[in-house]
């Protein structure tokens, strides 16, 4: 329950939070609403020896904006701020949605979509939807900004193309309004998913939660949605590729069940 | 003491006990709440709903068909176990509870969906508990070798103001009975309960007692209260026969005030008399000054509250999920003191119980490693997942104490585990499933259904 012990700096500005991360390298660890890393930490699963924390910042680092087809959310948005976000209900429903799933009240008002994106974990609602919705990440280090394409992001259990060096800084989705869905299987309300399965544009997009070591995209549901197969055959090809873990909370076969039936169920919401 | 209650609400002719001891390396485990009643109660009353799908009748009719004395009012039977049971009356609370949760209608739909073949499968399921609280008669606790006797230990005193103070020996954490005790004051001197202070908890003021544990506290401690307040009163009225110069025959006590009978305008009150009885100018000749009684109440027999209890279950075959949809129960702790501490009791004992039905475990890999080693993975639910609880009460007051009172503090978890695997088992049953182990997770109950259709094709 006690983390092992560690320095914190209180970034004044991207800048600042840059040049501790350049300074510290591997051993530093950006924290946002720290509602994934502080518990890593109390658990000694994660000890860096530096906090870098940026949650507090504004600067053009949180928000949510609409211009065109592009949605561009700043990386310290709250999950609270996404969920009541009239933009994004209307420009990006399926965000809005997926975000007001996410753990409960408490968590939603701290956390934020960067931190849940960088910390990359494959059994957190929003890098699933990241993926069904085509995201692109963008992270700033010392040479300037880059983007990176959200199936190039994660790469592994809780790791992703992020440097070391690098602040993820905004989160743009495309607009998407089409059919959408997010089966979320859960035991109790503010658990992690079970299992959960994302449904963006009525089909084109179809990602996975908790199946495997990263977020992943369905690719064979997608190709079957896009043949023009029925709902119960595209949805049986959802494990295609998956390997899911086996837990306390259910063993990779259930987990593989799962995931058949959530995404039949989540593609039928979707009108296909 | 769950030993001799695997009898349940049921006339039982026949009835043996053994037990089985292992030792483990596993998570060393104590008395919880219900300690033996759950596991009694869980134990007959998924047998009675096996014997009615054995025998082609409804869990209701063979139930009815077996409660003692046919679910009329009795009292003091001796159950085969070797029990005496205090009073009861099962039929009421059965049909109530079977009234508020339209066991009918939901029938009617679960035929519905069975017709349909619906991916979502209804489930009814319930349970008639009867328990023992109120530890008690320190000669049976000795009979089981018990380290302690059963009585509890009470004082009462009027203080020269008027106030008065109440010592416990049953310490509260978190019951209620500061407002449970103010109330029997209030209501046995005729007074504001606001002008009672209970005081317990700290051996400096309260020596004697055995504390709060097995639904005792009212039906020992708050007896206890009662009759000190009583023997307070007693003397109470010897002194106001003395200021009336009057026989103690001829006085009457209402409303908290002496008064000779036939002039009710001469009166004083009971309060007053704290300051009469401290002052010591004017007692009976011989009596010891001040109004301070205490009493030992070490009861005759147990209590033997019972209720019966209705879960509502919603299985997604699919995926396996159970969900409770609703619950209804109708409890009988006796003579209630407090409502409100009633219900507050029942909702954390239900939802506590419906936990172990659904949620809770501690689990162990092949090595013996646990797996469920904080609240995130043990499973605690919250208000999330369970519905609104529906609840009533009947009155059979008990024969074991004067005030009537039994006891509630463990009924929740002794009624919602039954009730929620018939429930469970009720649901699963057209696929031939009988029994689903406790907990039940959603994959446990997937591959059962599982199994059942491989089985069946």
């Amino acid at each position: 329950m006690i983390p092992a012990a560690f320095d914190y700096i209180r970034a004044g500005s991207a800048e600042e939070a840059l040049a501790a991360l350049a300074e510290h390298g591997d051993d530093a660890k950006v924290m946002a609403g720290g509602h994934s890393l502080i518990p890593l930490m109390k658990f000694r699963l994660a000890t860096p020896g530096v906090i870098v924390d940026v949650g507090h910042l504004r600067e053009d680092l949180r928000g949510i904006t609409v211009s065109g087809d592009v949605v561009h959310i700043g990386a310290l948005t709250r999950h609270s701020e996404l969920e009541h976000s009239l933009d994004l209900a209307t420009a990006c429903p399926m965000l809005a949605h997926v975000a007001s799933v996410v753990g409960d009240p408490s968590v939603r008002h701290r956390g934020t979509i960067g931190g849940s994106l960088a910390h990359a974990d494959p059994a957190s609602d929003l890098p699933a939807a990241a993926i069904a919705l085509g995201a692109t990440l963008v992270a700033r280090g010392p040479n300037g900004e880059r983007e990176i394409g959200v199936d190039d992001f994660f790469t592994g259990f809780l790791e992703s193309a992020l440097q070391p060096d690098e602040l993820l800084t905004a989160i743009r989705v495309p607009v998407a309004t089409g059919g959408w869905a997010y089966e979320k299987f859960n035991r109790r309300a503010q658990d992690w998913a079970i299992v959960a399965v994302a449904v963006a544009e009525g089909g084109k997009g179809v990602s996975l939660v908790n199946m495997g070591s990263t977020p992943l995209r369905a690719n064979s549901v997608q190709d079957a949605v896009a043949a023009g197969a029925s709902v119960d055959d595209a949805a049986l090809h959802a494990g295609d590729g998956a390997a899911p873990p086996s837990d306390q909370n259910g063993d990779a076969a259930y987990r593989g069940h799962l995931a058949t039936v959530l995404t039949r169920r989540a593609l039928a919401a979707a009108g296909v | 003491m769950g030993s001799f209650l695997y009898n349940g609400a049921y006339d039982i002719a026949n009835f043996s006990f053994s037990c089985d001891g292992y030792f483990t390396n596993l998570t060393p485990t104590d008395a919880y709440r219900g300690a033996g009643r759950p596991e009694a109660s869980y134990a007959i009353e998924r047998v009675m709903d096996m014997v009615a799908h054995r025998v082609g009748v409804t869990p209701e009719e063979v139930r009815l068909r077996n409660y003692i004395n046919g679910g009329e009012l009795f009292e003091n039977f001796e159950a085969a176990s070797t029990l005496t049971f205090d009073s009861g009356h099962y039929k009421p609370a059965h049909d109530r509870a079977l009234e508020l949760a339209d066991v009918a209608g939901l029938r009617q739909e679960q035929a519905r969906r069975r017709e349909a073949g619906d991916p979502v499968q209804l489930g009814v399921g319930m349970c008639t508990y009867v328990e023992i609280c109120g530890l008690a008669p320190s000669r049976a606790l000795g009979g089981l070798n018990y380290g302690a006797g059963g009585w509890e230990h009470a004082t009462v005193r009027i203080l020269p103001t008027g106030k008065v103070e109440v010592v416990s020996g049953s310490t509260p954490h978190g019951q209620g009975h500061e407002t449970a005790w103010s109330q029997i004051i209030a209501s046995k001197l005729g007074i504001d309960p606001h002008d009672v202070e209970v005081l317990h908890s700290d051996t400096a003021k309260s020596p004697l007692g055995l504390d709060t544990y097995g639904s005792r506290s009212l039906a020992v401690g708050g007896v206890a209260i009662a009759m000190a307040a009583d023997k307070v009163i007693a003397k109470a009225l010897l002194i106001a026969a003395h200021q009336f110069e009057a026989s103690p025959d001829d006085i009457v006590f209402e409303h908290g005030s002496f008064s000779v009978a036939g002039t009710p305008s001469k009166a004083v009150h009971i309060q007053e008399l704290g300051f009469a009885a401290f002052a010591a100018h004017d007692l009976p000749e011989g009596m010891e000054p001040n109004l301070q009684e205490q009493v030992s109440f070490d009861p005759p027999n147990f209590a033997f509250p019972f209720g019966t209890h209705v879960a509502v279950v919603e299985i997604d075959t699919e995926t396996g999920d159970v969900g409770l949809i609703d619950y209804i129960a109708v409890d009988d702790c006796g003579v209630q003191v407090n409502p409100l501490v009633v219900e507050g009791q029942l909702h954390g004992g239900i939802v506590q119980d419906v936990a172990q039905a659904l949620h809770e475990v501690a689990a162990y890999d092949d090595n013996g490693q646990i797996i469920t080693p904080s609240l995130m993975d043990y499973l605690v639910p919250s208000a999330a997942e369970v519905p609104s609880i529906t609840l009533d009460s009947t009155v059979t007051p008990s024969t074991s104490n004067p005030l009537g009172v039994k006891g509630v503090g463990e009924a929740g978890t002794i009624g919602s585990a039954a009730a929620v695997i018939n429930a469970v088992c009720d649901a699963l049953s057209p696929y031939g499933i009988a029994d689903i182990a406790m907990p039940a997770p959603p994959w446990t109950v997937r591959r059962a259904i599982e199994t059942a259709q491989g089985a069946g094709s």
